[in-house]
Order: C-alpha cells, then sequence, then structure tokens
C-alpha cells in the first residue's frame, strides 16, 4: 500500500472501532557518499518509509508504528495502539482540532545534480582534508543528503503534507604534530547542494583541529571561558530540554513555575524561529499539524515561555506554541524549528580559555539538575592572545549559573544541528571552573 | 509471517552481482518493539511496532555499496539490486554476471539466548504491575520526589545469506528495565538510575525484582542528593565493578575495532603481541554467554558469534574483527560485525566486553590510598580513537581518605588517553560483574554489555569543581 492507501484504510477502520486516530507518515531517500584514500569507499542509497499511529480511546492516548504496510501489519499496528491507550487510567487526551494543510515543498531542486558531481565534491572533501602537512588520518570525509516527506493525517480532519531535505559533509580528521594527537569532526550542511565549498570546508575542519596540536594540561582553577558557537550550542541543546513543555509537565524542568522571572543575565535572548529564510529547521505545520510561528523563550534574561504542543500545553495550562515533534516511530514530544541565542556586540578574549569543543555531552550533562562536568578541549589566552592549547580537562557548574554569568556576546550566529538547528554567536562567561593537572 | 524464500534472495544476490561485485550480501530483519513508560504509577507513553527492512551490501575489493528500503517485495528488491550493481559498472568495472546457483548452508540459532515464555503470552497488564511494583520499591524516602520506569522489549528476527553460500537466521528477544529517580529538597535536584537488561523475555522480572530495581535507584539518588560537589584533580581512582567496565569499552575496547584500527586511525593498530597494558588485564569480549544484553548466536552478517581474547595479561592478542575489516587487515573475522539495523550496513564492534578476574582482595585496592575516589557506579562516557582521548560519568561516587571510604560526591568526571590509563591499572579484584548499556558508533546503537571486577587506577584526571 502507498502512504495515500494506508491511510484511507487505518482512517476508516479507526472510524469503525470509534477510536481517533492520528497518522504521521515519512517518506525518507538517503544518499551518503564516502571517501577515503582517493575513492569512494563506501556508497549507501537508501529508501526508507513508515507509518506512525496515535490513537485516543476515552481521552487515553496509545502508540503504534509500522513499516510494513500490509493490512494484516497495518491491522496489528491499530490494535496495539488502541490496547496501549487502554493501559492509561487518567484520560482528557483529544487530538487538536484538524485542518487543510495543504502540500509544500521546501527542497525543491535543492538536491538536483548528477551522482557523479556528488562523488567529486566527496572526492574533493577528502583531497582537501589531506593538504595539511599534520594530517595523520582521514577518518572520515562524507558526502550525505536526505529527501524527507512528512505527511498527517488525522480522524479530527487534519491533511497535510510537505518535502523537505538537505546536503552535507561530515569529517573526522586525525592529526598530529611531534607526540600530540588530536582527533577532531565537523559537520557543515546546506540546503543546496551547490552550496557546498569543499575547499573551504576541509579547510575549516584541519585549521580548527591543528590549533590544537601541542596542547598542554590545564590547570585546576576558575576563569573567563569564551564559548565558540559549537561548544554553546551543545549547552544549548541542555538548556532546550529545560524549555520543553514536555520537561514540565513531567515535573522534570528547573524552569518550572519561573515565566517572569529572571533565568538568564540581560544579554540572553532565545527565540525559535520557523521561518528563519533558508535555515534547516524551517517547517510549515508541526507534528500535530499546528501552524508554525516564532516564539520568545527568554527576552533580555527574562523567561518568557516553553516550547508546547497541544498536550503539553493542555496539561501545564499554557498556550500552544506549535513545536510539536515526532517521528512515525517515536511518542509525541517538543522540538525547536531554529532556536537561536542572540548576538551581541563582539567578544575580544583578553584572558582565559576559549572553549572549542566539548565532549560527553550525554553523560557529563544532566538535563534536571542542569549540573554540568564535561570535556573539553580549548586554547588558554593571556594578554589577548592565543598562548597554547590546552588539554585533558574538564567545565563544571550549572548551566543556570552560566546562563546569568553571561558577559559577552559574539556578532555572528553559527547554526548546528544538535537534536534541532540551534544557533549561538560566542559566548563569554564570566568565571567557569576548570578541572586538570 | 515468513522471511523471504531462498530462491528469491538467490535472485536477488544474483542480480547485485551483474555489475562484477567481489561479494553480495542481503540482510533482513523483522522486528517486534515494545515500550511502556511510567511515571509516578501513571502511563505516560505506551508504544508498539514493527520494523521491516532489509539492507544489501556489496564488496568491490574493500570498496562498499549498500542500499536498504522497507518495500521487500521481489520486483522491489530485485530492482534494488539490479541498480546497485551498476553503480560501480558505470564508473568503469567489468561486468561479470553473478554467479547464481547458490547453495546455501543452513544455518538456524539452537536457542541459546531463547526466552523460556514468549513475551506476547504475557498480557500488557503484567508488564504495567512490574512497573508500578518498581515504583513502589524505589519510595524509601520523603525526598524521592519523582519515579520514572520503562520497559523495553525487542523481538527481533534476522535472515543473513550471502554469495559465499552463508544463511543464517538468528532470533533475538531482550527485555531490559529501567528505573529512574529523582530526589529533591529546598535547593536541589539529583537522579539515581538502575537498568538491568538481558536476551530473556520477562523472565528478567524473576532475575532483577522490580522492587529491588527501583529501591537501587532510590538509594543512588538519596546519596547524590546528600553528596557535595566532586573536587577536582589527578588522583587514585577505585572503579566499582559491573557497569565500571564501561571505561574500558570506551578507552580500550572501541580502539580494539578494525573499524579504527584498518585506518590506521586508532593508536592501538599494528600492536599485535606488544604489552599495551599492565600485565593485571586480561581483556575478553564474549558474544556466547547465555543470556548475555549483547549476545547473539550469530553477528549480523551470519558468523557464528564467539568468545575473543583481546588482551592476555597485557598483551595485545586479537581485534575486533568484521568481514571487511578482515579484508582490509588481514586478521582473521572475529564473529563482531554487528549493526543497529538494517539501515545501517555492520562494522567491527563490541558484545560482552570485560576484565577478566583478578587476585587482590577489594578492600585492599582501597588500602594506602591517602586521597582519591571511589567510583561506585559509572555512567557513560565517549572516546576518540585516534587520540584515545575519553570522557565519563560518575553517577555514585565517594572519596577515599587514608585508605577508608569517607563521604560522597557527585558529578566527577574522568578524562584520560586509554592507552594511558590501562598501563595505570595497578591491581584487579576478583568480583567480575557485567552490566547492560547501549553503544552508539558507526553502525548505529547496540546492545553491548561491559564489565569487570573492582580495580585501581594509580592515577587519572578528575573533573569537578575546582
Amino acid at each position: 500500500m502507498t502512504f495515500s492507501e494506508a491511510k484511507d484504510f487505518l482512517l476508516e477502520k479507526a472510524r469503525e472501532l470509534g477510536v481517533e486516530l492520528e497518522l504521521l507518515g515519512t517518506e525518507t531517500r538517503e544518499l551518503t557518499l564516502e571517501s577515503f584514500e582517493g575513492t569512494i569507499s563506501q556508497m549507501t542509497q537508501a529508501a526508507q518509509s513508515g507509518v506512525g499511529l496515535r490513537v485516543i480511546v476515552d481521552g487515553k492516548t496509545g502508540y503504534a508504528y509500522s513499516e510494513e504496510r500490509s493490512e494484516e501489519a497495518l491491522s496489528w499496528a491499530l490494535q496495539e495502539a488502541k490496547e496501549n491507550a487502554e493501559l492509561q487510567t487518567s484520560g482528557g487526551g483529544a487530538l487538536p482540532l484538524g485542518q487543510a494543510l495543504g502540500r509544500q515543498d521546501l527542497l525543491g531542486e535543492g538536491l538536483s545534480a548528477p551522482l557523479e558531481e556528488k562523488v567529486e565534491r566527496a572526492l574533493a572533501l577528502e583531497a582537501g582534508l589531506r593538504q595539511d602537512a599534520r594530517l595523520k588520518q582521514v577518518v572520515m570525509a562524507r558526502y550525505s543528503e536526505r529527501d524527507v516527506t512528512v505527511s498527517l493525517a488525522s480522524t479530527a480532519g487534519a491533511l497535510g503534507e510537505y518535502r523537505d531535505g538537505l546536503a552535507m559533509f561530515g569529517s573526522s580528521v586525525v592529526m598530529q604534530q611531534g607526540e600530540s594527537l588530536k582527533q577532531n569532526w565537523d559537520v557543515s550542511f546546506e540546503k543546496e547542494f551547490h552550496s557546498l565549498e569543499p575547499g573551504k570546508t576541509a579547510l575549516e575542519v584541519t585549521s580548527k583541529t591543528g590549533r590544537l596540536l601541542g596542547a598542554k594540561p590545564m590547570k585546576t582553577g576558575r576563569t573567563t571561558a569564551y564559548f565558540e558557537p559549537k561548544a554553546f550550542t551543545q549547552l544549548l541543546s541542555v538548556v532546550l530540554y529545560m524549555l520543553s513543555g514536555k520537561s514540565v509537565m513531567e515535573g522534570k524542568s528547573r524552569l518550572t513555575g519561573k515565566v517572569g522571572q529572571r533565568v538568564g543575565s540581560d544579554l540572553v535572548t532565545l527565540t525559535d524561529d520557523p521561518f528563519l529564510e533558508g535555515d534547516l529547521g524551517c517547517r510549515p505545520f508541526d507534528s500535530e499539524g499546528t501552524a508554525s510561528s516564532a516564539v520568545t523563550l527568554v527576552e533580555n534574561g527574562i523567561l518568557r515561555s516553553f516550547l508546547h504542543n497541544s498536550e503539553t500545553a493542555r496539561v501545564t495550562g499554557q498556550a500552544n506554541t506549535g513545536h510539536a515533534a515526532r517521528g512515525y516511530r517515536s511518542t509525541l514530544d517538543v522540538g525547536p524549528s531554529n532556536l537561536y541565542l542572540n548576538t551581541g556586540e563582539g567578544v575580544s578574549p583578553t584572558r582565559g580559555v576559549v572553549v572549542t569543543d566539548l565532549m560527553g555531552l550525554h553523560a557529563g550533562a544532566d538535563p534536571i539538575s542542569g549540573d554540568i562536568s564535561l570535556q573539553a578541549l580549548g586554547l588558554l589566552v593571556e594578554r589577548g592572545e592565543v598562548a597554547h592549547a590546552v588539554e585533558d580537562f574538564t567545565i563544571s557548574g550549572n548551566l543556570l549559573e552560566f546562563l546569568a554569568s553571561i558577559v559577552g556576546l559574539g556578532k555572528t550566529l553559527e547554526w548546528h544541528l544538535y537534536g534541532g538547528a540551534l544557533g549561538a554567536p560566542m559566548v563569554e562567561i564570566a568565571e567557569v571552573s576548570f578541572a586538570g593537572a | 509471517m515468513p522471511m523471504l524464500n531462498p530462491a528469491l534472495v538467490e535472485n536477488v544476490l544474483g542480480a547485485a552481482r551483474t555489475g562484477g561485485a567481489d561479494f553480495a550480501e542481503l540482510y533482513v530483519e523483522r522486528w517486534k518493539r515494545r515500550s511502556l513508560r511510567v511515571i509516578d504509577r501513571e502511563v505516560r507513553e505506551a508504544r508498539s511496532g514493527l520494523e521491516y527492512g532489509a539492507g544489501l551490501r556489496l564488496f568491490y575489493g574493500t570498496d562498499v555499496l549498500y542500499a536498504y528500503t522497507n518495500d521487500l517485495g521481489e520486483a522491489a528488491l530485485v530492482e534494488l539490486a539490479r541498480t546497485l550493481g551498476q553503480l560501480k559498472a558505470s564508473s568503469g568495472q567489468v561486468d561479470n554476471v553473478g554467479k547464481g546457483g547458490l547453495d546455501f548452508r543452513k544455518a538456524a540459532a539452537t536457542g541459546l539466548h531463547a526466552p523460556e515464555v514468549a513475551p506476547s503470552a504475557h498480557p500488557k497488564r503484567f508488564r504495567l504491575e512490574r512497573l508500578l511494583e518498581a515504583d513502589a520499591g524505589a519510595r524509601i524516602a520523603a525526598a524521592i520526589a519523582q519515579v520514572e520506569s520503562s520497559l523495553v522489549e525487542w523481538e527481533q528476527e534476522v535472515l543473513v545469506a550471502n554469495t559465499e553460500a552463508v544463511w543464517a537466521e538468528d532470533t533475538r528477544t531482550r527485555t531490559r528495565l529501567i528505573t529512574r529517580a529523582i530526589a529533591q529538597n529546598e535547593t536541589d535536584t539529583q537522579t539515581g538510575y538502575d537498568a538491568p537488561g538481558l536476551s530473556v523475555g520477562l523472565e528478567l522480572f524473576d532475575r532483577y525484582k522490580p522492587e529491588a530495581v527501583g529501591q537501587r535507584a532510590a538509594e543512588q539518588a538519596l546519596t547524590n542528593l546528600r553528596a557535595k560537589r566532586a573536587p577536582a584533580g589527578t588522583m587514585p581512582v577505585v572503579i566499582g565493578n559491573a557497569f565500571g567496565g564501561v571505561i574500558f569499552h570506551e578507552a580500550l575496547g572501541h580502539l580494539l575495532e578494525t573499524t579504527s584500527v584498518a585506518k590506521k586511525a586508532s593508536v592501538l593498530s599494528d600492536r599485535l603481541g606488544e604489552a599495551v597494558a599492565s600485565s593485571t588485564v586480561t581483556y575478553i569480549d564474549d558474544g556466547t554467554v547465555p543470556h548475555g544484553w549483547g549476545s547473539s548466536e550469530f553477528d549480523d552478517e551470519g558468523a557464528p558469534s564467539e568468545r575473543t581474547v583481546l588482551i592476555d595479561k597485557g598483551v595485545l592478542r586479537s581485534y575486533l574483527v568484521d568481514k571487511l575489516g578482515g579484508l582490509k587487515t588481514g586478521y582473521r573475522p572475529t564473529g563482531s560485525g554487528r549493526r543497529q539495523d538494517y539501515t545501517f550496513a555492520p562494522t567491527s564492534r563490541m558484545r560482552n566486553t570485560f576484565i577478566a578476574p583478578g587476585t587482590t582482595p577489594k578492600e585492599d585496592l582501597f588500602t594506602g590510598i591517602e586521597f582519591g575516589l571511589y567510583a561506585k557506579k559509572m555512567g557513560g562516557g565517549q572516546v576518540s580513537p585516534g587520540s584515545g582521548e575519553y570522557n565519563f560519568g560518575v553517577n555514585e561516587g565517594y572519596l577515599i581518605r587514608n585508605g577508608q571510604l569517607a563521604e560522597p560526591v557527585r558529578g566527577a568526571m574522568l578524562v584520560g588517553k586509554g592507552p594511558e590509563s590501562i598501563k595505570r591499572i595497578a591491581a584487579v579484584s576478583s568480583d567480575l560483574e557485567t552490566a547492560p548499556g547501549m553503544c552508539g558508533s558507526l553502525s548505529g546503537s547496540i546492545p553491548t554489555e561491559v564489565g569487570q571486577p573492582h580495580l585501581l587506577i594509580s592515577e587519572i584526571v578528575v573533573g569537578g569543581e575546582a
């Protein structure tokens, strides 16, 4: 069955059973080309699709999904979702009132190019990475692209679809200088294949990794930290957890009840904007079919709103901001479109550590308490100049303390993908605890 | 429902080789997954899923083409195979049509890890009742503010067939209970965690009583609530058994995967026969442990699983070798080709990996430490194989003062370089235990067990509060 046939089949069955049903389907095409030692050593072509079911029975919610679109498999999924719903004791759930959402194409001809051209770009990326004399090994030089069509339909009347996608380079290198070894990775992405520049990306990766060579141990102590955008967006991904209406609903956000209160320094303004020109997180509607709009989450340090879907909004008594996020395999969650920390008047490091990368985020950051203890890579700055790279150290503290201690912001916004499109400039934090030798 | 029949598989493999591939492999899986999540006795999410797909892999020398799809109709699969098979042909490869006529050597699982009772024999309500028991077990103090428990169940059927006439069918049933407790006082929120899992059905609850799992999570949360932030600095560290083994999973195991070794992107490349660890260290990766979380009868390339001694008394004896890694390095494959699901080509991965027991009594590890850290329960971590740099968090830690266990500390992070740390293992005790985890790498997220006895590392950087 096609998605459209599966949709008709399931909606009709749901009506027969007397249950509310929402269907989220995705069809994804992917291509990955990996260059190693001048040839395409690995190539992957993919077509993946599936349909996710959210069923509501007497206000109780259950989920199921299937990648097989036979009548038997779809009937199994619907029955499982219904039985899963019946396990809930308290009801009150409902599908949002749906509407015709139309069909939109956000990708267009963005990935249209012959395979040979894509192969050339992947090879050029690796060749570029090998230009640097300090390069020891290319661990990854990868071109990949994704073309996704998201479809939504419900017994409450939602019906729509949109197509989106991206092209990206993934690089990982090991570089060496004397005894010093450093491995680093980077991802760069565009909506248009032709906007990818292998030479430029390769130079950025090798210079960003190369500057970490010859690192010396970092002394334990407290000093000013200058987070580069890549490192700060990693921290933002944890802040995001605290700003999620789902965390609030489940009693897991330390920001619960703090709307209108100060949660960061005056410089902190966090915005989520689904319509930023050409950005990756853009979407016409969220995964429940709620129309998207821009939301200010934190304004000059004051908490203004959480991110909500229809369920978290209902349970917490706040407004739905249109941030439902769900893949066909997953359950309803909350997610950003393009979430960013605003820029400022510029930062010029004088004394302290420029933090270039953070590692071990899933282990070293507790999104509930906000406590972090993370391995970092960086550069020691003295008298306004980089003295040398530093290694074998962690930064620690609490994220909310970090937000309160932001004293400077860079002028340029940079985007990274960490569970959504997250943007930040360079961020100066007055005093951070460093643990090293 | 039946998996694919041999005639169809033969057609697909034949079509895949029309472009001159040296080797073709078809991986098919049908996977039922269920999860149930309860917070404070209320069902938050109940989900069931059916994943069904195929992955087709071709080798040209050591170059790899991979494709995957959910469309397992014969026409679609043959078409996909033909398209994939022609990709290299169009770049100048010789066409030497696939051999066909494969006489598959059929191998099926013997049931070594099979569940005692099929999971489907239990009603959904039975599962919920066990999660409610875990919740009850965690309510040991007024400070326990929230308890969340999840049950994850997998029933995965796998078929791997290739042009070397391999035909292997495996069924993998895994069940895991995850309980997280949150403890709260006026100023602070801390969490505790316990998450047993095995290749079994719901008899997991016979081996691990849900009440006890809940209680362990709650005790850890309460300990962290009264803990002060860990001090920062370099010090001796005693690492606890069971999940403590995650340190060497990250800092040593990943460095032995041919994925990194073949590219000379591991600091342990080309070092077979050399002393790479202190002589107290024997490190084993064993996919045959009955009902082990990371066990299976065949790997995801259809090779029988095996027990591989990686390091024997400090000397490097073997790498973790998948088929492609074997072609690239010349090392014998060790049944280590694994993947998350059909969307990933397999790579060399760990199964159940542990440090063998030593002879030092556990108490003696602490003797003589003036000031150090006891990392009783480890959290997750990561490593860069190229530099060996690793980090991981400590979920439950205590200071050691004058050879004695002292007050609890939280937020400690252990940081270092794997090859240096394994040389600093000063003593290993005899209380080997293992624990389950999910390991993320190139071929996705897979179930692996880590393990070790208590052991002492003479010096390690502890990240904490300066």
